[in-house]
């Protein structure tokens, strides 16, 4: 190690490279590492009010894990029953909205990473600029759409297909097509940087061989764009998992996310602890089940984010 | 046949894409000239402008663009600052460490942005108390805690931004610095720097947009600093009004007129290139000639139909009046309820009827009620029951007189305010 | 010109980990000298002008420049400028920019800057190219900015780290004498690093002869082609027959070989090895294609060697003879073409003649790879 760090010195001389090390350590260290073990320990302990912290009624206890499984102390039911059916519906739409992303953006990320022209550099400023939209705004425009008297509403009672409004926010409609709307880029542009890459010669040789266009994706395409569509998924999983704008502003009003019941415990009950231990179990379960489906697919962690 | 089949769906499809993609900002920026009081599409009541006005008195929306514009330069200046050091780490880190630094790094872009921001708020809530401070220390900082928060994943997607440049630089450029006597910071500075510049401009754009945008990190963060996305939240969930929309609209003309305005810059320094490439010596030296700024340059076309676009429409809204039309639907609207009223109390008369013919049978005393026909007055209790009702939709009924915007916008101040706690 | 500035390597050891990459190497080089390391790629030779130049420190060892050591001092205070094997121009920077930057960097003025960059584009012959950038120049073009830059810094040790590698033959061949040229008008201390042992022969007037980290030789470019101290410098450095055997007999200076098929030769040792070769060693003998000659059939004796003629080919100037050989290898006879008549003769046997001066015994050893 002391090799490495003489080394890196030399090579960066002494201000920067201080400069590039603290940089470094406070990021991964101060930002990133202790914030989350120091939320880990928190959700482990009791909710106090200020003075008593640090007291003697400051011990560990697993009462915030309990709370989700059992609910209440002497509650009515034997589990918490609204919780974990909001945290599993949570990881199930979540699932759900990857899968629709990945259908939907595929297609594109082939088309846009396969064909040239200068129409594709317009393409891909018309696939960002939504993007550049405050997320809120996002959903505010989905809500202008989907309402009781908006766009659709007025168009299909129009056109008779029905004649009553059809509710696409309670029925979550709204809420699908906003989280899936969010994370559109999210998924196309791991996907197409991969594609891009795919020597064109490769789909020409299968094509001569007479593969049929469905094998050529199957057998060549998305072999090929594996990571691409790995960390697509991955980071759509994560992000509609972890959604709080979308669930607040789409959602019916019984649709809860799991994200606005820590949202709750924050702001609503002031139960930071409790709070904590819900977003540990929401970041651990996510992360067990994104590596278990990267085991799955057999994909790299090193290939996430390229 | 079968590949104009093919040809053709795929442009179906990428019409129903770009329908998805796009087809919300239209009709959202649309609804940002339609007088009615929801913003809506259908039905088209009058084409105006006072959304925009509205949106400009409103104290809290400006509000939070300040404190937007002030947390999105410190995200940036921080973000983009450990980017890079990051980015530099990884390209010359011991090798044994790499994978497990990068997952580190990472790591950010994928943990749920509810996450980072109460960890965030946590841990330097413990910081703060061990150092004694007080709740209105530095460390409690609504602005402080939503930089640091923000910083630590918009970090990560400057990172990947400037790594995919940095791997393209030769190292040897910055030896040969030395070498020729800068010092390492010179070297950085000079050589390292510029080569980057492109690179940092986009992750510096990137993390003042996303900083710009977050809202699932700031929610926890902001304390006494809503952000603009915060306040938009707070409107959203509460109540909408096409000010939102003229506000989207703004965002979304800045927003193209800046793709644009990138788009021909990139596009006229290639032809500048290639203009260079071709010229000899003697052109060089003097004066070489270099293709006029439109000359194929389709964005910049665009470029200056959209300022075009823009000028007129500003001069349109500075010149128009949408008094009248809005009068018109007005009457429209009174016309309509009155009718309704009509209706409603031909039916109550019928039923009346019904029910005197019933007593009459039995014999009851006749009773005549005079019904006042105060329109107005029948009027006013509707709106209440109206706002009373449901959804905000049926808001839109609700004649809201174009002179009392203050008024509406503070209506829902105490409500967000209270929501804030 | 003795008063440059020479540069003294003293028991330099370099080590990366476990691996060595250079090995107690002991150089000197006077001051003004145009002085190469020549050997294959990997040996070490870019190593060791890293640590000349500061960029690494050595693990064991002094680099002493001008009679200074350079422990601890960074390759920004070193007063050595070292040109890049892939130039390392600055892409963003104008041609004068480039030129000047050391300038830029002591705080000089444009004005000052421009001067100097149009008085050093006329040196290199590219007066008037100041304003245009790197990627617009040509690739020897480009070599010659380098050199100008490094000069702008007024280096008393100049390093080149196989400049010319990147260029095509022709161009290769005219920047040879072109770099001789500006060394010695500068006079300045020239250290360069090469593979090709043409570019070290034609511009050096010292050479160091260099393998996986060791230094086998260090001498003039004559006295490396013909007196080679090791197998591998003889190897290395043009083209040479190399005949394997053990030593017989030990005349003085000369010995007398048995080789597998050609029965004893007669050979001169190479200076080095005289008096530490004994009889019983193994050894191996060199003679170049151009020192053999034609000799009557049947001839016999302690320089003659009989061998079938495997293929034969004319150059032009030379006839080349391939026969098969001693030491695993063909033999390769170059005849020159003075207007004789060339039999061909594959198939047959054919007796080869050599003087002893022109046959070199060094102790066996590695051989340079094809």
């Amino acid at each position: 190690m002391p090799g490495f760090l003489k080394e890196f010195f030399n090579r960066n001389g002494t201000s920067m490279g201080l400069a590039i090390l603290g940089l470094v350590l406070f990021w991964t260290i101060g930002l990133i590492i202790l914030p989350q073990l120091s939320m880990l320990d928190f959700s482990f302990r009791p909710n106090l009010p200020p003075p008593e912290i640090g007291g003697p009624k400051d011990v560990y206890t697993l009462e915030n894990y309990k709370y989700l499984i059992y609910g209440p102390e002497g509650g009515s039911q034997s589990y918490n029953s609204v919780d974990l059916r909001v945290f599993f519906r949570t990881l199930l739409a979540a699932v759900c909205v990857t899968i629709f992303n990945l259908i939907l953006c595929y297609p594109i990320a082939y088309y846009l990473g396969q064909s040239k022209g200068s129409h594709i550099r317009i393409f891909a400023i018309m696939l960002i600029i939504p993007y550049w939209i405050n997320e809120i705004l996002r959903a505010f425009a989905l809500r202008i759409i989907f309402g009781e008297t908006g766009v659709l509403n007025t168009l299909f009672m129009g056109l008779g297909i029905w004649d009553t409004p059809f509710d696409f926010i309670r029925n979550d409609i709204a809420l699908y097509a906003g989280l899936g709307y969010a994370y559109i880029l999210l998924m196309i542009f791991p996907m197409y940087n991969v594609i891009e890459s795919l020597d064109g010669n490769q789909i020409e040789a299968a094509r001569d061989l007479g593969a049929p266009w469905w094998r050529i994706h199957w057998r060549v395409v998305i072999p090929y764009a594996k990571p691409g569509i790995s960390s697509g998924c991955t980071m759509v999983f994560m992000l509609s998992a972890g959604a709080l704008a979308a669930p607040q502003i789409l959602g019916g009003p019984s649709s809860l996310w799991f994200t606005q019941l820590i949202y709750q415990q924050f702001n609503d009950n002031n139960d930071w602890p409790q709070g904590a231990a819900y977003a540990i179990v929401l970041l651990v379960t996510c992360i067990l089940f994104v590596l278990a489906m990267m085991r799955l697919f057999k994909v790299n962690m090193g290939d996430i984010g390229k | 046949m079968n590949n104009s089949f093919l040809r053709i769906s795929i442009w179906v499809y990428l019409a129903i894409f770009f329908l998805y993609l796009l087809g919300p900002l239209v009709i959202m920026s649309v609804t940002a000239f339609n007088s009615s009081a929801f913003p809506r599409m259908t039905p088209w009541e009058c084409l105006t402008f006072q959304w925009f006005g509205e949106l400009f008195q409103d104290q809290r929306i400006l509000n939070g663009i300040k404190n937007s514009l002030i947390i999105g330069a410190g995200t940036v200046v921080l973000s983009v600052a450990m980017g890079l050091a990051g980015a530099l780490m990884l390209t010359q880190i011991w090798p044994k460490l790499r994978a497990t630094y990068y997952t580190i790094i990472i790591a950010p872009i994928l943990i749920p942005g509810v996450v980072l921001g109460i960890s965030t708020l946590v841990f330097w809530d413990r910081i703060n108390r061990m150092l004694g401070l007080g709740a209105d220390s530095f460390l409690s900082n609504g602005i402080f805690l939503t930089v640091i928060g923000q910083s630590t994943f918009i970090a990560s997607y400057c990172m990947l931004v400037l790594v995919a440049r940095l791997q393209r630089y030769d190292i040897a450029l910055t030896e040969a610095a030395l070498d020729l006597g800068a010092s390492h910071a010179q070297a950085f500075r000079k050589i390292l720097l510029p080569f980057m510049r492109p690179a940092i401009a986009s992750a510096a754009v990137l993390a003042f947009l996303a900083s710009f945008e977050n809202y699932n990190t700031t929610t926890f963060t902001f304390g006494e600093y809503p952000t603009l996305t915060i306040e938009l939240a707070q409107k959203v969930r509460y109540g909408i009004t096409p000010a939102i929309s003229a506000l989207a609209f703004i965002i979304v003309a800045l927003t193209v007129f800046f793709a644009l305005l990138n788009e021909a810059k990139l596009k006229r320094q290639e032809l500048v290139a290639v203009a260079r490439k071709k010229a000899t010596v003697e052109e060089l030296a003097g004066k070489i000639k270099l293709p006029s700024f439109f000359a194929g340059n389709m964005a910049a076309v665009l470029l200056v139909v959209f300022a075009v676009a823009t000028i007129t429409v500003v001069g349109t809204a500075t010149a128009y009046n949408p008094g009248q039309c809005i009068a018109n639907v007005k009457e429209q609207k009174r016309l309509e309820a009155e009718q309704r009223i009509q209706e409603l109390r031909k039916q109550r008369e019928e039923q009346r009827k019904k029910r005197e013919a019933e007593a009459a049978e039995q014999g009851d005393a006749q009773q005549s009620a005079p019904k006042p026909s105060n329109n107005s007055g029948f009027g006013n209790v509707f709106a209440p029951n109206a706002l009373g009702g449901d959804a905000e939709e049926e808001s839109s009924d609700t004649e809201t007189p174009p002179s009392n915007n203050g008024g509406f916008g503070g209506a829902f101040d105490p409500n967000s305010l209270q929501n804030d706690q | 010109m003795s008063a440059g500035v020479g540069v003294d390597l003293e028991n330099l050891w370099i080590r990366f980990g476990d691996f060595v990459a250079v090995r107690d190497a002991n150089v000197n080089i006077n001051g003004g000298d145009f002085f190469s390391f020549l050997g294959p790629s990997g040996c070490g030779k870019t190593t060791i002008l890293r640590a000349v130049s500061g960029f690494l420190d050595p693990s064991e060892g002094k680099v002493l420049i001008g009679g200074k050591d350079m422990r601890g001092i960074g390759p920004n205070k070193r007063p050595t400028a070292l040109i890049f094997q892939n130039l390392a121009l600055f892409p963003l920077m104008k041609v004068w920019e480039n030129i000047t930057f050391s300038l830029e960097i002591k705080g000089a003025s444009t004005a000052e800057r421009r001067k100097r960059a149009d008085e050093l584009l006329d040196m290199i012959a590219l007066p008037g190219q100041g304003d245009k950038l790197p990627s617009e120049l040509s690739g020897g073009q480009r070599q010659r900015v380098a050199i100008a830059r490094a000069l702008c810094a007024e280096p008393d040790v100049l390093l080149l780290d196989e400049p010319l590698s990147a260029l095509d033959l022709k161009l290769r061949q005219h920047m040879r004498t072109e770099l001789r040229e500006i060394q010695q008008r500068v006079g300045i201390t020239f250290i360069y690093i090469t593979h090709d042992q043409g570019e070290a022969l034609t511009m050096s007037d010292n050479i160091a002869v260099m393998r996986a980290g060791v230094i086998d030789q260090i001498a003039d470019g004559k006295t490396i082609y013909n007196d080679p101290n090791t197998a591998f410098a003889a190897s290395f450095v043009g083209e040479n027959n190399v005949f394997r055997g053990k030593i017989k007999q030990v005349m003085g200076n000369e010995a007398l070989i048995s080789t597998n098929r050609s029965g004893d030769l007669v050979a001169r040792i190479s200076t080095a090895n005289q008096g530490k070769l004994n009889e019983g060693d193994d050894a191996m003998m060199f003679i170049r294609p151009e020192a053999f000659a034609i000799a009557a059939d049947g001839a016999t004796g302690d320089h003659f060697v009989t061998a079938r003629v495997n293929h034969e080919e004319f150059e032009g100037n030379v006839f080349n003879i391939f026969t098969e050989g001693d030491g695993g290898k063909e033999i390769k006879v170059s005849l020159p073409n003075l207007g004789q008549s060339f039999e061909d003769h594959t198939g047959q046997n054919i007796t080869l003649e050599y003087e002893t001066r022109n046959a070199v015994l060094v102790p066996a050893g590695e051989l340079a790879a094809e």
